[in-house]
């Protein structure tokens, strides 16, 4: 016997693939648009079901933008009351509009708002929502979503699926899918939805910017091609600015190991692994960095990855596609050197 | 003030994780559970605001039996008392069916609580689902990420950080709330020994004779999700091409692997 908690389902009333379009003051996030990609691809193997979007206090500007990056109707949800971002109330409206257009799947870019967004809706539809998945297919036989996230330290990756209720929920975090090329010549449908929530309890009084102090004007891990990381092997924050230098010649940026963290030399925004972030570069170069499983986990999907150490046992070197034996005093400020030379 | 902290027993951030070769999974035995890495940031943020307000602060789990010396602990930082939620039937819970049961607990064993923190999430399964999730089931508001607060009344004012757009904010939550807390943003307190040698006295084990939830609405058979496999993952093979020699001899090497990479 299902839980008598969960209303039942109908699943043949559920259709369609959509997203849930965050904004970022007057533009959307990229993950929103990364998401319409995949819900295209998802919709087409479920023979062609529609795409949707949903903006909270969106304009049409933006919901044009989101078709044309894939979306075939997009939900403007308006209500002067929700201008300002607050966690429940968002949640809510976005609730009622899923609750009312019953796509059987509904995909939430994971960032910090989408993660403390997301689990508040599937819990208001009393559904089941997978987090951060890194992939999303669709199972040919029961056409249900298949939610593939990395478990047990990114060392197994489970598949999860919702067989009972619906929509299908997951989070995706930002960058794991490309974002669709922009296509102005695709049409679509924008409804513009009044959306009643219950009594405001969470009020905006203020927002900053933080000026944080970081270790270099340079990229946030996530985004950059290329990424130097120091470990504890550095010795000192001098060796922090060897990879500054030659990060900002690569055009790329720095990060660092939970070691390098701890000893200040870099913010935690800037740690790999397990504990710190999840990145897929073109190029990985690790300085004094062991490679304890919990940091490399963060680095798995690097397409070419070069290690600088002494020890060449180090499980780094083992985990690298160029395993440089040597210490990191003597090869960088020569290295540096070199290519200021050609690029001169 | 009545504060719940809700804490998870996970495996311990000091001890190294170890994955067994063969199966893939992590190793468990031999290594005690304790509070979660970040729920400690949870429970010293609950500390602090009875510091300064006073009441109490209730850390309360779901676990198997081996989480009581987690929550034995999080008494010896000063926390009042401790529930721990256990029952076989509440095994194989997705974060829907413990949210649920967390819920339940705080509705029959602390009914006239003021404040819900948990962690930002859970080092062993990263989900940040639980807070959101037991905000719905108590039908209350929240707010995640917060690193300091203020209490004027009913009104916590709390603020917050979102790491990913570089933004605080500020915002006034009508109690009761659930809040979650900005993990690496507290020092947890230590552990008084003395107080942790008789913690077990102030933990109270309520099964689910004593919550009465339908056992089709926890533990695996009320959950939404289903794991339906689990495969090693697979990562791209390295080359692990091994360079060494006269540092004027590696830099070359790299200046050719670099621009063969197009960074160059
Ligand atoms: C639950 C859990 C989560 C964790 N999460 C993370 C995480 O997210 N990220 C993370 O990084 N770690 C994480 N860790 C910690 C991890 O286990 C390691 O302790 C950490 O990554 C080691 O950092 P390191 O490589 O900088 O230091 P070390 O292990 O001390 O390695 C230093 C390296 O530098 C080399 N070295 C020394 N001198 C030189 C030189 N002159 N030139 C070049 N190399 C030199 C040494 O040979 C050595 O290999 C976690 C641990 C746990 C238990
Ligand atoms: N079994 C549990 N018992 C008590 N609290 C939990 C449990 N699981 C998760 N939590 C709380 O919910 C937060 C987020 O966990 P998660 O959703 O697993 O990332 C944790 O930091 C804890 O505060």
């Amino acid at each position: 016997m299902p839980c008598s908690l969960w209303p039942p389902v109908n699943k043949e009333e559920y259709k369609g693939v959509w997203v849930y379009l965050e904004r970022e003051g007057s533009r959307l996030k990229d993950v929103g648009l990364e998401l319409l990609g995949k819900a295209r691809d998802l919709a087409q193997k479920l023979g062609g079901a529609e795409v949707g979007g949903v903006i909270v206090a969106g304009t049409e500007e933006m919901a044009r933008e989101a078709v044309y990056h894939g979306a075939d109707k997009v939900v403007i949800i308006d209500n002067p009351d929700l201008k300002v971002y607050t966690p429940a109330e968002y949640a809510e409206a976005i609730a009622k509009v899923v609750g009312k257009y019953k796509p059987e799947i509904f995909l939430i870019g994971a960032t910090k708002r989408g993660r403390e967004l997301a689990a508040y809706i599937a819990n208001t539809l009393t559904t089941g929502i997978t987090a951060d998945c890194t992939a999303l297919e669709i199972d040919p036989k029961t056409c249900d979503l298949l939610q593939i996230r990395p478990t047990f330290g990114g060392t197994q990756l489970a598949t999860i699926r919702t067989p009972q209720r619906r929509p299908q929920m997951a989070s995706v975090r930002p960058g794991v899918f490309p974002k669709p090329p922009r296509d102005t010549s695709r049409t679509g449908q924008i409804i513009v939805e009044k959306v009643e929530i219950a009594k405001r309890r969470t009020r905006l009084v203020s927002i900053e910017k933080r000026l944080e102090k970081d270790v270099a004007d340079l990229p946030p891990v996530e985004s950059a091609d290329v990424v130097i990381a120091g470990g504890r092997g550095l010795g000192s924050v001098e060796g922090f600015k060897l990879l500054i230098d030659l990060a900002k010649l690569l055009g790329g940026t720095v990060g660092a190991s939970l070691m390098a963290v701890r000893a200040g030399w870099a913010p935690h925004t800037r740690q790999i692994g397990q504990t710190g972030k999840t990145i897929r570069p073109k190029l990985y170069i690790a300085v004094g960095i062991s490679g304890a499983i919990q940091h490399l986990m963060g680095i798995m999907e690097t397409k070419t990855i070069i290690a600088i150490n002494p020890d060449p046992h180090a499980p780094i070197m083992e985990n690298a596609d160029y395993a440089v034996v040597g210490d990191y005093k003597q090869i960088l400020p020569l290295l540096i050197e070199e290519i200021k030379r050609l690029k001169s | 003030m009545k504060i719940v902290a809700l804490t998870k027993a996970a495996v311990p951030l000091s001890s190294a994780i170890r994955i067994d070769p063969k199966t893939g999974t992590l190793v468990r035995e031999g290594v005690p559970l304790t509070s979660n890495a970040w729920d400690r940031d949870a429970v010293e943020f609950a500390l602090k605001l009875k510091d300064k307000y006073g009441g109490e602060v209730i850390a309360l789990s779901m676990a198997p039996p081996s989480g009581i010396p987690a929550l034995e602990s999080l008494i010896g930082m000063g926390v009042d008392r401790a529930i721990l939620a256990s029952d076989r039937v509440f095994a194989g819970a997705d974060t829907w069916a413990t949210a649920h049961v967390l819920a339940k607990t705080i509705e029959k064993y602390v009914p006239d609580y003021d404040l819900v923190v948990a962690g930002e999430e859970t080092i062993d399964s990263t989900t940040a689902h639980i807070g959101a999730q037991t905000a719905s089931w108590l039908g209350v508001p929240y707010v995640y990420y917060v690193y300091d607060a203020e209490i004027k009344g009913r009104t916590l004012i709390a603020r917050r950080f979102l790491e990913d757009e570089g933004v605080d904010e500020v915002f006034e939550v009508e109690m009761p709330a659930v809040i979650s807390v900005l993990k690496g943003s507290q020092v947890p307190r230590e552990v008084r020994l003395s107080r942790k040698l008789n913690a077990r006295e102030y933990i109270q084990i309520v099964s689910n004779k004593e919550l009465g939830l339908e056992p089709d609405c926890v533990g695996l058979r009320g959950s939404p999700t289903v794991v339906a496999g689990m495969a090693p993952a697979t990562y791209p093979p390295r080359k692990k091409v091994v360079i060494q020699g006269e540092p004027a001899e590696v830099v070359k090497k790299l200046v050719e692997i670099l621009k063969q990479e197009g960074v160059l």
